[in-house]
């Protein structure tokens, strides 16, 4: 068999009508929904490879069970989007949405949780309060009725939740703007933005200088530092995310559980493996190392709610960054400062679960011009008029 | 261990195995003629023992419960229950080896091509995948036992590793002064010298010297697993672990044998030839039958000497090398060759071998086939510490160009094999470390150190690169036994497009197995080179991350596991002889109701009740500028709050938010004592002291006294009666009116006394030292006895603070939540000097409010649950946050979140309510006594 290419390397040209910064999810996404929409003469420049940052470190869970209004609209669509992602794309990215829980250990978990629920259900969204019989049932490997120093009381339980193979929707969107005409250009670093009367002309980089005058920042870590080339400040702080794997193990937990009372979260992939995180750092850093009181916490929470793993063993651990804004929402959209100029940023711990509604939404902003209403709550100016979209409660510990 | 020759047995699948005492499992199963010891994750092809160090996962079996345990390290127990895994039925006839027939209809990633179509038929594929994948199973009865603890170590030099680098370095460290912590992960000291004893002169002089000096401590059988931030090393020694924290640390870890690449190099019977000498020297087994040993290097022919000693017939030596220098002792010997494949079906049964052009071939019958054909240094420490390594082609390996700050390294794991070189490289790294904590203690240069590195004897002259991959276009050539990938499986990846190494490793899943990369990096890096038309240098390698063996989750989380935090006030003994019910309020335990709600309520609103609030948070703030730092902290003034007086306040951040309330007392002109709710107190401690590290130049002395104090709340009617035989101070309301703060002597005790009332009633929050609460409690009550005073507990409080709409931070307000529209607008003093918040909710009241905490009187007498929604035409409008039964009104009242427009007075919202909606009235006034004349009496 010949092994077919799933992005070919090309020649950088010195001008696109579309250039994406950021070889992640969302600006892959971003690109294969615009050539899907007719817009082909694309670049996506990566200064790494593609899924280097957020998109290879996350913990791959979906999910839509969100708080407000306007994000459980939104994270709807990129379930909705994600379930049909594989045939759209051709290529297996194994969502498996075994469910998703939320646990609660004590009664203003409880209350957050059935506000999330009741939201949820006014949405349209398949979310309910479960107890901890029917979370025995569903989890039965999991500490719900044995000593606990925080027993579980309730859950919030999300049947279409679940978790993808996150790797494999970057490759699959990268094969997708490949075939569709797009230019995946890897290690290749902007340097600079060049702006002329409040429009931007082009894009430099380490392999040269590209006209253009549609610009579409889609970093993480980096969103700052790209949106200052163009002289505008956004409000973020990043902060490393931490996670860790273990030796692949039979297969016993089909759910997500998370609890933010502990602090953690865990999953099991079709691999075998346990995939465990936490909350975000405290502390703002760009820091990629992990620390050793990470591991201890997770491992001390995880025994919780999993007494009988106390031999399973930590293969290893990472970190990943996450551009954070005061709300704990996205910032989508273009800026009236400077014309041709986007972002898709701010993604926090829930960037990757977005990356096909966010890729969508924006193509059909650059191809139309119009702001689709769903990405509206997200602009920018939200935060000079405080309109602010507050999912800081949901989306605590459960990306 | 070969002092005690007793010998025991232990079970393996379910059959008894002999083994000597101080064996390890692996060892005895050897011994036994068990070759086949597991089953491979992908194909379920035989494995068997291959390193005998830990490091590669052919020997994974569940040993008395554990999953995924390395018996080649592990030391056979009498009674020890065995257990192999991932094969059905059995590892010896395992049926799922039918995969092995399939494999070209699973090449790499082809599960990323299949399965999806239609879109039901993945569901299907993967209840049938997570049958089979994974490696050990859960433990679910016995997997929670075990003792686990932690220690907390310092020194000035760790050093990691006890082979020869490291036995020189941490001596030339000691000698020179500083203290040392050797951290080696065999039970005994001397590195790869234990079991290859005739490369250099015995050490056990050496060993000794390092054993008995006073200034190093040896800690065995413990491996360095992670190298974090600021040189705090993670160690592992069994079931504890220990955090290290080292000036100075060297890394001395050497390095691991790895494997040739060639067409059926995973059969039982192929084997590193460090593994073979371990076998041989630490487990005294044998190798029956013939052996054919493939090397590079002297090792090759030291191991086929040793095992000709032991009475294996060697039939050949396959040297890589054109012309080495090493004589075979009579031992045939092929020179320029290499092995093609290997055959046998459930053992080795020959060998093919051909010059390295890969013609003509020739097979030898054997047993056994020995590797020896280099080394990958074990320096995943020095990466995980930010040192730059760069592929050195001299080396054939890994070498530091730049070490982080305060790390050294020595021996094989920069290169020097040879032993003479190791030995002074420890020396010469050891005096580095001391020198650098101590200047004037010895002199470091050390020429005849400093050109071993240039002068040392390389191990194989002018091998070709990657030569340790064999020229053939076989397909089962194994790279990464953990994953079953194979050369084909890279070079069909990197033809796919991942032709980095990372996204190389993310879609052939090579490296991500057990052994994490430690058998396979060497030579996925030098085919990737390879298939890319690169080097090794620009190839480069996938991250190093901790931790760098294995490591239990029990063992991380320590005891904690069976002990946690459990935080109780000086009263609750007596709470819980009163048969109170407690609850969990973050980690402090808390009365919820002693009798009933509605007779506690009854005891405050008509005489006097008492509740524990030891948990609130309490902080004193002494020094000239306090009342500045107060001003900045808090939306509302301060710099008029009178000597003897206590105000409310809030505190927001940045933004405007909510984030928690109490009262500030003023006990002093320059001595405040303040009150946090019990959720934040210790979040509003940080707070304090950002704060405070950011302006150095103010005059606050800042102490907790959360855990000093004992607190209790006496409120209702009858509670100046009650306090008045208790003490001697003036409690009259002129002299001790509403918001006043005083310290006074209650039952013999200085306490501090705050006159306010979370509850509406007349009352007092006394704050006494710890060692006295139970006292003051109890005499408060005896006090009280003729007023029939009764304690309360927090079920009561609530409806009784609920009734005055006093909010709870964190429960009546969210992560959006400002105090203008939580009802509190009065606190926001726009008009002082700035004050964290200060431009966000100068901002908000310009914009006027959205949203607005109120308090409703529902129309049925039901009670909703908390978080129930409040609709505006069947649309998301607002949600509660509090409601219950309040007897005051005779019905169900509450707080909520609506929209702006909705809250004025009188207005009309609708709550839904298990599925219907229910309209409710807006009211601006509190429910109980809104003048406030109770609060005040």
């Amino acid at each position: 068999m010949v092994a077919q290419r799933m992005w070919q390397e090309h020649e950088l040209k010195d001008q696109y009508d579309v250039v994406i910064i950021g070889g992640g999810v969302h600006g892959l996404a971003t690109a294969y929904y615009l050539t899907q929409m007719g817009v082909r003469n694309i670049a996506v420049l990566e200064a790494k490879y593609v899924g280097f940052g957020g998109s290879g470190r996350n913990t791959a869970i979906v999910r839509s069970n969100y708080r407000t209004p306007e994000g459980i609209a939104f994270y709807d669509l990129s379930v909705k989007l994600y379930e049909q992602l594989a045939a759209d794309l051709e290529f297996n990215v194994m969502f498996s949405q075994h469910g998703h829980l939320t646990l609660a250990h004590n009664e203003r978990g409880v209350t957050g949780l059935t506000e999330r629920a009741n939201t949820n259900q006014l949405m349209g969204v398949n979310s309910r309060i479960i107890f901890p019989e029917e979370i025995q049932r569903i989890v039965p490997d999991l500490n719900v009725f044995g000593h606990s120093r925080f027993p579980i009381q309730a859950a919030l339980y999300h049947p279409p939740g679940g978790i993808i193979r996150h790797d494999a929707v970057v490759w699959a969107f990268a094969r997708g703007v490949d075939r569709g005409g797009g230019h995946v250009h890897q290690k290749t670093e902007v340097t600079g933005i060049e702006v002329q009367n409040g429009q931007v002309e082009a894009v430099v980089t380490n392999r040269g200088r590209i006209k253009t005058k549609t610009v579409l920042n889609a970093t993480a870590g980096y969103a700052g530092l790209i949106s200052r080339m163009v002289g505008l400040e956004i409000p973020i702080e990043t902060h490393p995310l931490q996670a860790a794997v273990t030796e692949p193990l039979k297969p016993f937990l089909n759910s997500v559980i998370v609890s933010s009372t502990l602090h953690v979260y865990v999953s099991q992939t079709d691999r075998g493996e346990l995939v465990l995180g936490a909350e975000v750092d405290d502390h703002a850093s760009y820091s990629l190392r992990g620390t050793l009181s990470f591991l201890e916490g997770a491992a001390t929470h995880l025994l919780e709610l999993f007494p009988h793993l106390a031999n399973v063993k930590i293969l290893r651990q990472w970190a990943g960054l996450c551009d954070m804004t005061p709300d704990y929402s996205p910032i989508m959209g273009g800026t009236p400062d400077v014309k041709g100029f986007l972002m898709t940023v701010g993604w926090g711990t829930y960037g990757f679960k977005a990356g096909p509604a966010s890729g969508y939404l924006m193509a059909e902003l650059i191809a139309s011009g119009k702001t689709p209403p769903k990405l509206e709550p997200f602009g920018l100016t939200r935060f000079y008029e405080d309109r602010l979209v507050g999912e800081k409660a949901a989306a605590s510990v459960s990306h | 261990m070969a002092e005690d020759h007793g010998s025991i047995e232990f079970e393996f699948d379910g059959h008894r195995v002999r083994a000597e005492s101080g064996q390890t499992v692996a060892g005895a199963l050897h011994a036994a003629g068990e070759h086949i010891i597991s089953r491979s994750f992908k194909y379920h092809r035989p494995r068997g023992l291959l390193c005998m160090s830990g490091r590669c996962p052919n020997c994974i079996c569940t040993v008395d419960g554990t999953p995924n345990v390395r018996i080649c390290t592990q030391a056979a127990k009498p009674g020890m229950v065995v257990k192999s895994q991932n094969a059905w039925p059995s590892v010896k006839f395992d049926l799922l080896r039918i995969f092995d027939k399939l494999h070209r209809f699973m090449p790499v990633g082809f599960y990323y091509k299949r399965m999806y179509k239609p879109r039901w038929m993945w569901p299907v594929w993967e209840k049938i995948i997570r049958r089979i994948a994974g490696l050990g199973t859960i433990n679910r009865e016995h997997g929670a036992e075990g003792v686990y603890d932690k220690q907390n170590l310092f020194t000035d030099v760790a050093v990691i590793g006890g082979g020869l680098a490291g036995l020189n370095a941490a001596l030339a460290a000691a000698d020179a002064g500083v203290t040392v912590t050797l951290i080696d992960e065999q039970p005994a000291l001397g590195g790869h010298l234990r079991h290859d004893p005739e490369l250099v002169e015995p050490i056990s002089d050496l060993i000794r010297r390092v054993s008995e000096h006073p200034a190093i401590t040896v800690i065995s059988s413990a491996g360095v697993f992670g190298c974090y931030e600021g040189n705090y090393l993670g160690i592992q020694q069994g079931q504890r672990m220990i955090r290290l924290r080292a000036a100075q640390v060297i890394v001395a870890t050497g390095c691991w044998e790895r494997p040739l690449i060639f067409e059926n190099n995973d059969l039982p019977g192929v084997m590193l030839a460090s593994g073979v000498q371990r076998l041989l020297h630490l487990d005294h087994c044998q190798f029956p039958g013939e052996a054919v040993v493939v090397t590079d290097n002297a090792q090759g022919y030291r191991v086929a000497k040793q095992l000709k000693a032991a009475g294996t017939r060697v039939s050949a030596i396959i040297d890589v090398r054109d012309n080495p220098s090493e004589t075979a002792d009579g031992i045939r010997t092929f020179r320029g060759h290499t092995i093609i494949s290997a055959s046998g079906s459930r053992h080795v049964n020959g060998a093919v071998i051909a010059p390295l052009a890969g013609h003509p071939r020739q097979s030898i019958s054997c047993r056994w086939i020995v590797q020896a054909v280099g080394f990958t240094p074990a320096n995943s420490l020095l990466y995980q510490n930010g040192c730059k390594l760069r592929y050195d082609e001299s080396l054939d390996q890994a070498a530091v160009i730049q070490h982080a700050p305060a790390m050294h390294s020595a021996g094989t794991v920069n290169g020097l094999h040879d032993p003479r070189d190791a030995a002074s490289d420890g020396q010469r790294a050891g005096l580095a470390a001391a020198e650098a904590l101590c200047s004037p203690c010895l002199s470091v240069s050390n020429p005849s150190v400093e050109t071993a590195l240039e002068t040392q004897s390389h191990r194989g002259e002018t091998a070709p690169m990657c030569h340790y991959v064999s020229p053939s276009d076989a397909k089962k050539k194994f790279v990464c036994l953990c994953e079953d990938v194979t050369e084909k499986d890279i070079c069909d990846a990197i033809d796919e497009g991942y032709s980095n190494i990372e996204t190389l490793k993310r879609y052939s899943t090579v490296s991500m197995g057990p052994c994490q990369g430690k058998m396979c990096q060497s030579a996925s890096i030098a085919i990737c080179a390879r298939h890319n038309g690169q080097s090794i240098a620009e190839t480069g390698v996938t991250t190093a991350r901790p931790p760098e063996q294995p490591l239990p989750l029990g063992v991380l989380a320590g005891r904690t596991l069976h002990f946690s935090l459990i935080r109780r006030t000086p009263m609750h003994a007596w709470h819980e002889q009163a048969g109170a019910k407690m609850g969990d309020a973050g980690n402090w335990k808390r009365p919820q109701v002693y009798s009933s709600v509605p007779q506690e309520y009854e005891a405050v609103r008509q005489r006097a009740g008492l509740i524990d609030v030891s948990t609130l948070g309490k902080i004193e703030l002494r020094g000239a500028d306090v009342v500045q730092f107060l001003e900045f902290i808090y939306p509302n003034r301060f710099a008029n709050l009178k000597l003897g007086r206590v105000r409310y306040g809030v505190i927001c951040d940045d933004a405007g938010i909510l984030l928690d309330d109490g009262t500030i007392a003023r006990l002093g002109d320059d001595r405040f004592f303040l009150t946090t709710t019990t959720g934040n107190a210790d979040a509003i401690d940080s707070w304090f002291r950002w704060w405070l590290a950011a302006r150095p130049e103010w005059d606050v002395r800042m102490t907790n006294v959360s855990a000093s104090y004992a607190a209790m709340n006496l409120a209702g009617p009858r509670s100046r009666e009650v306090l008045k035989k208790l003490t001697d101070a003036d409690l009259s309301s002129d002299a001790m009116p509403y918001l006043a703060a005083s310290e006074c002597t209650i039952a013999g005790v200085s306490v501090i006394v705050l006159r306010i009332g979370f509850v509406g009633e007349l009352g007092y929050e006394i704050h006494v030292p710890s060692q006295f609460g139970l006292h003051v409690w109890e005499a408060i009550l005896e006090a009280g006895r003729e007023f029939s005073i009764a304690p309360f507990g927090l079920e009561a409080q609530r409806v009784l603070r609920l009734e005055k709409k006093h909010l709870l931070p964190g429960i009546d307000t969210d992560a959006l939540s400002n105090p203008l529209e939580a009802d509190l607008p009065w606190i926001v003093k726009l008009d002082k000097a700035d004050f964290i918040g200060k431009e966000s909710l100068a901002r908000a009241q310009q914009r006027g409010d959205r949203n607005k905490l109120i308090g409703f009187r529902l129309s049925e007498p039901v009670v909703p649950d908390l978080a129930s929604l409040v609709l505006c035409d069947g649309k998301l409008g607002g949600r509660i946050t509090s409601c219950g039964y309040s007897p005051a009104v005779g019905g169900t009242i509450g707080l909520a979140w609506v929209p702006a427009n909705l809250a004025g007075n009188g207005q009309t919202i609708q709550i839904q309510v298990n599925g219907r909606t229910i309209p409710a009235v807006v009211q601006d006034e509190p429910f109980y006594d809104p003048s406030g004349a109770k609060l005040k009496s």
